[in-house]
């Protein structure tokens, strides 16, 4: 039992620190914004840099929250923590890195994820 | 070791021998030879004004002839391709699923970012042009440029369905609408929103990243003609080269 829950508990930490999946698209308030776990991993951040603490774990929590939009990110909550300026470039830049349109989305869903 | 100075060609490249007399004779031979100025004066075939606007491409910009002028203005930089200015546009013009009066270009990129595929935006629309190429093609002026406000509008029962508008169209700004027989374009919201009081057009409305501004340019000292007219912006129009004249320009946000 107890070497069951090791094991559980070392799967459970390899998983996270090496996050195997694609790329995560959102689609509220806007569609449609991507983020890629493989560019944020291993520059100095772990998973608990912003799980659970900036972000829930469960997929499509946060885009449930009234305040997950741009005027939030610019006041330093979710995104906006890190990407300020200083720490990586600010929400108010660069719009098209993040956000990949409608089109881009059809594009992911058709050539890189897969008709659900 | 020869002397440059007492060389015989030395004579001719001495600038202090042509008198300034000589020199102002020549530059006002040139002058009247490419048909330029001559005392002020335009000499020229075509109007200068026409002539610059027609190299430079952005040629509304400065001359308004009507009133109002309407225009919009896009910050191209500040498109996500949320679409939400087609939605708006499609609910409020009764656009078919098939039709469209205003979309969305897109296009990769190469550069280095938190995704592998960067896009770049880019919202047309009807450019509502000074010089229409689709009302000079019309074979029965079913579409018509506005003499007051300068919208090229449509009018359904006029149009035959040749499709000749849409074909010279250099903004494929047209569609053809199967329900009314007719060709359907953008007329900057005209039936359904400025005619009734309103002063914007629906998909500037919709507009969440502040991307598109609609406004009128004859006023002065609106914030929208200021937008326009800062002495360092860089203006953009789509196919200047196409004389059309257009009155949407693009502009750049950061």
């Amino acid at each position: 039992m107890l070497l069951l829950l090791l094991f559980a508990c070392f799967v459970h930490r390899a998983g996270a620190q090496e996050y195997g999946g694609g790329p995560i698209v959102f689609i509220k308030p806007v569609r449609a914004v991507i983020f890629e776990h493989k560019f944020h991993l291993g520059k100095n951040m772990i998973c608990q840099s912003c799980h659970p603490g900036l972000f829930a774990q469960k997929a499509g929590e946060v885009e449930e929250k009234e305040d997950f939009t741009m005027e939030a990110f610019n006041q330093g909550k979710y995104c906006g923590k890190c990407h300020d300026g200083r720490l990586a470039f600010s929400v108010n830049t660069n719009c098209n890195w993040c956000h990949i349109g409608v089109q881009g989305h059809k594009h992911l869903e058709e050539y890189e994820l897969g008709i659900k | 070791m020869m002397r440059i100075q007492n060389s015989k060609y030395c004579k001719a490249n001495n600038r202090g021998q042509v008198s300034l007399e000589e020199r102002r004779r020549f530059l006002r031979l040139g002058l009247k030879v490419t048909g330029v100025f001559v005392g002020g004066s335009v000499l020229s075939l075509v109007p200068v004004k026409a002539a610059c606007s027609e190299l430079l491409g952005a040629s509304v910009v400065g001359t308004y002839p009507y009133q109002p002028h309407y225009a919009m203005i896009i910050y191209k930089d500040r498109c996500i391709d949320c679409e939400r200015c087609i939605e708006a546009c499609s609910q409020t013009n009764n656009v078919p699923a098939y039709g469209f009066r205003n979309a969305v270009l897109s296009r990769k990129i190469t550069g280095v970012a938190a995704s592998k595929m960067i896009r770049e935006f880019l919202p047309v629309l009807c450019n509502q042009c000074n010089r229409p190429p689709c009302v000079r093609v019309c074979p029965t002026k079913a579409t018509y440029k506005d003499k007051k406000n300068g919208i090229v509008m449509m009018n359904e029962s006029l149009c035959i369905g040749c499709k000749a508008c849409m074909t010279a169209c250099p903004y494929n700004a047209r569609y053809f609408h199967r329900d009314t027989q007719a060709v359907d374009k953008c007329d900057f919201c005209y039936r359904k929103r400025l005619q009734n009081g309103e002063t914007n057009t629906a998909c500037a409305e919709a507009c969440p990243a502040d991307a598109l501004f609609f406004g009128d340019l004859s006023e002065h000292e609106s914030e929208f003609y200021k937008l326009l007219h800062k002495p360092t912006q860089t203006i953009l129009v789509l196919r200047p080269e196409s004389g059309s004249m257009p009155n949407v320009f693009y502009l750049q946000a950061m």
